[in-house]
């Protein structure tokens, strides 16, 4: 349906990881836990000393570093929680950039872009700049700019960290909703209540993976 | 990432600190500017000196003592019509006249109060075909004058106008007063010629002296001598006048029983002595004025320096969503360049205006050269690359894990 590949992690704390498509995982620790080591790791923006890390049916171990930023660009989608859109860009063109790395033409680009906007419900503020939205609004752009290129999983870290309570449940709404569409969402909280909102509730601690649950049925 | 999309977000980056930029292109701007005013100065003057020597003529000759100074004009060496004599029927030769010229004497002008120096130029019978002036009125000075010693004259049309107060017709057969300290002598007007450079002279009323053209005769009479201030001639073949040159040192020494007494320049020559003084000039001080372009491109490396380093964060997020290390080191590239490339187009604009001004201000023309402008066009971008490379390389080797945690 959605895609055929896996994601399987062997991390270095004896840690095995295996995110099936179309999940949504929340992993949970507290700070030096390992969790961001781990998100790197999974976004391709760093590797594992020893063991493998396969995406998508890659093994992103052995893929060399000059391969990862295409991988980074079509297969992982981030959010993260300070946003990091680019100030000087509007929502249209911060949602745009991952295309333009990707090589798309202008067109698509433009249909692509529009269309990712409209799924996060911000079509009325294409034009405006990251300083002219609410932190939700801000969030919501970041998440369009994450699916656009169509990814085999959102990395999202912390992603309610920055937002007040009305905020982080409208942006766990959009990644319910954008996981019963068919994205494997990979999400990093501290957040009990925000955890919950998931299927599957990973927990670290240093270093090692201690517990793994699945959320039945979920809280909404 | 497409060049295009690469240069819009360039200029956005670029345009959105303005004074940053400003300040930054400013060292590209006065070096290229100053490249640009110094060349069109250089090209301008070479220009007006090959005017001069268009109007001289091609392939003209003068054949002088090695060092014509006054005390060798009395030795037994000086050239005198014997020379001329020996040289006139030398192949290769199209026009040869034997000249005599001072400057001591002067002439009466309308108002007889008024008087003005005299260039006085004693000529041969080809002179005429050798200068090649255009006749206004009546006749040039020819064998027959010169036979006959007779006191004519052939005056320019500004001279006519300052001793008669015009110009025409009627001027040819009436006389004019040259004075030297013995007194004044009237001399018949044959023929008035055209002035080419009338018009720079009237702005300097009697700064120039009046150029009058008589027989050889008559003006060796007239001071009193029986030598030559040289001997002017024009060669058949103006593509080599050095072995004609060459020929007539030759014949002049073994005459005089002297050894390399004699000088045989040709325009040509001369032209290309004085190009080469001013092409030297300004390769110079555009040497000169190139150091502040380098000086320029340290400042821009300066600045991009500031700017990766600003811009941690957004590398990091470009990294992050999929720019290899080559598109970000290739935006900062595309940064510098349009930095130094409006520096530089600028840096053209205002050189033009300074090249004018200066030419305006020295009473110089000034020509901006399409080569000048695309090199200056050329150099500003490649600084743009030299002193770009270095810090778009800092900034496409950034982690992006360190530079997305950067504050």
């Amino acid at each position: 349906m959605y895609r055929q590949g896996v994601l399987e992690v062997e991390a270095l704390a004896e840690v095995d990881l295996w995110v099936k498509p179309g999940e949504f995982v929340s992993i949970m620790g507290s700070s030096g836990s390992g969790k961001s080591t781990m998100m790197n790791i999974l976004g391709c923006l760093d590797k594992p000393t020893s063991g493998s890390y396969i995406l998508d049916g890659i093994d992103i171990s052995k893929t060399p570093d000059s391969k990862l930023s295409a991988i980074r660009n079509k297969k992982i989608g981030f959010v993260f929680q300070s946003f990091n859109l680019l100030p000087k860009l509007n929502a249209f063109e911060n949602v745009e950039l991952p295309m333009i790395y990707a090589g798309i033409s202008k067109t698509e680009r433009r249909k692509r872009a529009l269309e990712a906007l409209e799924r996060v419900g911000l079509s009325d503020r294409i034009k405006h700049k990251p300083n002219e939205m609410s932190g939700g609004q801000r969030q919501r752009v970041a998440i369009a700019r994450a699916l656009v290129n169509d990814p085999a999983v959102i990395l999202a870290d912390e992603p309610t960290g920055n937002l007040d309570s009305k905020s982080t449940f409208e942006i766990i709404d959009i990644f319910r909703q954008l996981n019963d569409e068919g994205a494997t969402i990979v999400m990093v909280t501290h957040e009990p209540d925000v955890a919950s909102c998931t299927k599957r509730i990973v927990t670290f601690k240093d270093g090692r993976k201690i517990n793994d649950e699945t959320v039945m049925g979920g809280n909404n | 990432m497409h060049l295009g999309e690469n240069i819009k977000s360039a200029l956005k980056n670029v345009l959105s600190n303005k004074m940053r930029t400003f300040l930054t292109m400013l060292g590209i701007i006065i070096g290229i500017a100053s490249v640009i005013a110094i060349t069109s100065i250089g090209n301008g003057s070479q220009k007006e000196i090959e005017d001069r020597f268009d109007d001289l003529g091609v392939g003209r000759m003068t054949v002088s003592m090695r060092s014509n100074s006054p005390r060798n004009m009395y030795t037994s060496d000086a050239l005198t019509l014997d020379d001329y004599e020996l040289l006139k029927d030398v192949r290769g030769i199209k026009y040869i006249s034997p000249t005599y010229q001072a400057n001591y004497y002067s002439v009466k002008l309308l108002d007889p109060k008024e008087t003005n120096t005299a260039q006085i130029t004693g000529v041969g019978a080809d002179y005429y075909d050798i200068m090649a002036p255009d006749i206004l009125y009546g006749e040039y000075i020819n064998q027959e004058n010169i036979d006959n010693k007779s006191k004519t004259v052939v005056i320019t049309d500004t001279t006519a106008q300052k001793v008669f107060g015009y110009c025409d017709e009627s001027v040819v057969g009436q006389q004019i007063s040259i004075k030297s300290w013995k007194g004044s002598q009237k001399f018949t007007v044959e023929g008035i010629v055209e002035n080419p450079n009338a018009e720079s002279e009237m702005q300097y009323e009697n700064e120039y002296p009046e150029s009058i053209v008589m027989p050889i005769s008559t003006a060796q009479r007239l001071f009193g001598q029986k030598t030559l201030t040289n001997i002017t001639l024009v060669a058949e073949d103006p593509d080599n006048t050095d072995a004609l040159g060459e020929r007539i040192v030759a014949m002049l020494d073994n005459f005089h029983n002297t050894s390399e007494k004699y000088t045989c320049e040709s325009t040509t020559e001369q032209l290309e002595a004085m190009n080469e003084v001013t092409g030297t000039v300004t390769l110079l001080i555009s040497g000169v004025a190139a150091i502040s372009l380098i000086v320029g491109g340290i400042g821009v490396m300066n600045i991009m320096m500031v700017t990766v380093t600003e811009r941690t964060r957004e590398i990091g997020i470009r990294k992050s969503i999929g720019a290899r290390n080559s598109d970000i080191m290739f935006q900062f590239v595309v940064e510098a360049i349009i930095l130094t490339f409006m520096g530089g187009l600028l840096g053209i604009v205002f050189g033009w205006l300074a090249g004018l001004a200066a030419g305006a201000i020295l009473g110089m023309e000034s020509v901006v050269s399409v080569n000048s402008i695309i090199l200056a066009v050329a150099i500003s971008s490649a600084i743009g690359i030299i002193f770009g490379v270095y810090p778009a390389e800092k900034a496409a080797r950034l982690d992006p894990i360190e530079a997305l945690r950067y504050e």
